[in-house]
């Protein structure tokens, strides 16, 4: 099976903060039964795709269900004697996506803090020294979150109708294939709605087509954009000049 | 006390020595350092004092004659390295740099405010498995082990480099930029407008909920 391996890849906590931005929900108040069952919809997608490190998110995943069960279940009523007694079981987990938030603010300090001395060039540095800091690896996945590719897949696959099924054959669709029929497609320079890529055809097909676009947007062959209201994004051919060809993950 | 000639520019023998060895040092050196350097080549050792004070008019005299060269403080040592108003240039003559991924600078960033940290604190911060950023912020010499910790299976304390320090610029640890505070997110006009609508409650008041 083909394992698509993001060493830049956002974890649980990012994919809530993207489900709490773009329903501009309240963080102090956030509906944890909806979120919980969304999240889950995500690590279920995710783990279809085969993605790395869905372990974590499934662990968010747990920590959501237990929270919307705890809200679900009736309160006793608090103790006279104990009265600090009613937290709310939510509260932990805000407490965490504000640290969270904290360090990611942070972290955009420090990379401002480096842009600056990068300006201040020493002597090994100018030189080509082998020492300089560079992060190597392929480059970042797209202009584009994944979550919000991922959003848009799940529309794709909820708004398609499953053909009828005349055959029980069951079809393998390879990701290298479908790099080939993805980059087919885009050959006369226009750019195409994903949705319209995969229009009538199997699951399978979908999902190793969506695997092909994100490894040719890697690979820095394709661009993606994402579509005014999120219903699909659009993928389009890179110009071929001077495109050289990003590391492929094993 | 040495006391260099402004007027005529001229340079002590110790502020030419530290030129030098500014110059061709790959690392930053400090105070210490450069004395002990001296001492070995001359017998005898400057005090801190005059070699701060060589490296204020080593300074004073780039900036009065027009050059591009300054010596900074990063890492608790000395570097001499070029002025920001000639980086396009340099920029186009060196490779450009690849910046550190959103992984690694969060990573980065729970360690250096929170070290000396474990895997666990920094895993349970980020709600995700740190390995892959560990190593690499290792690779890159801008963590390193520092220890162990005293709880349950004693695991290891990570915390920032010297190489850290002066990656990002700073003389030491007091100088990284403070730790924002939620209040502070908040009342900074600067976040960005998505940061303000997931910190700003929309409705004060605390009402428990009642399903």
């Amino acid at each position: 099976m083909y394992r698509v391996r993001l060493p830049v890849f956002e974890g649980p906590l990012d994919l809530l903060l993207y489900f709490i931005r773009r329903d501009e929900l309240d963080i102090y108040d956030i509906p944890v039964a909806r979120i919980a069952d969304e999240f889950l919809a995500y690590v279920r997608l995710m783990e279809e795709l085969d993605l790395d490190g869905v372990g974590d998110f499934l662990y968010l995943a747990a920590v959501l269900l237990h929270i919307k069960a705890q809200m679900l279940l009736p309160r006793p009523p608090a103790p006279a004697d104990n009265e600090a007694e009613p937290a709310d079981p939510r509260q932990e987990l805000v407490e965490r996506l504000l640290n969270y938030l904290r360090y990611k603010d942070a972290a955009g300090r420090l990379d401002a803090q480096v842009e600056a001395r990068q300006q201040l060039y020493t002597r090994g540095a100018a030189a080509g020294a082998g020492d300089e800091v560079a992060e190597q690896g392929p480059p970042p996945l797209a202009p584009v979150p994944l979550f919000e590719l991922l959003d848009a897949l799940r529309r794709v696959l909820e708004r398609r109708v499953e053909p009828p099924a005349h055959t029980v054959r069951r079809e393998i669709y390879s990701v290298e294939a479908q790099m080939d029929y993805v980059q087919a497609q885009l050959q006369d320079g226009r750019a195409r709605p994903f949705g319209e890529l995969v229009a009538g055809r199997p699951r399978g097909f979908v999902i190793a087509t969506f695997l092909a676009v994100l490894e040719l947007a890697r690979q820095g062959r394709i661009w993606i954009r994402l579509l005014d209201g999120r219903e699909d994004f659009l993928v389009e051919a890179c110009e071929a000049t001077a495109m050289e060809e990003a590391d492929v993950a094993a | 006390m040495l006391q260099p000639e402004r007027n005529g520019m001229a340079a002590t023998p110790l502020m030419q020595g530290i030129e030098a060895l500014l110059f061709v040092a790959d690392a930053p050196l400090s105070a210490e350092e450069l004395a002990a350097l001296w001492e070995r080549a001359y017998g005898t050792r400057p005090e801190a004092g005059e070699i701060e004070q060589a490296i204020a008019a080593l300074n004073d005299v780039y900036e009065k004659t027009g050059r591009v060269f300054r010596i900074y403080r990063w890492g608790g040592g000395f570097r001499l390295a070029t002025m920001a108003s000639v980086s396009p240039l340099l920029q186009c003559y060196k490779q450009q740099e690849v910046k550190l991924s959103q992984t690694l600078l969060e990573t980065l960033a729970i360690i250096a405010y929170r070290q000396p940290i474990t895997k666990p604190e920094i895993d349970h911060i980020r709600g995700v498995n740190s390995d892959y950023a560990i190593r690499r912020l290792q690779e890159l010499e801008l963590i390193e082990i520092k220890g162990r910790s005293d709880t349950v299976g004693r695991p290891l304390l990570y915390g920032t480099t010297r190489r850290f320090l002066e990656h990002f610029g700073l003389n030491s640890l007091d100088d990284l930029p403070e730790l924002p505070e939620l209040q502070q997110l908040l009342e900074n006009p600067e976040i960005q407008r998505e940061h303000l609508r997931l910190l700003y409650p929309l409705e004060p008041e605390q009402d428990e909920p009642s399903e």
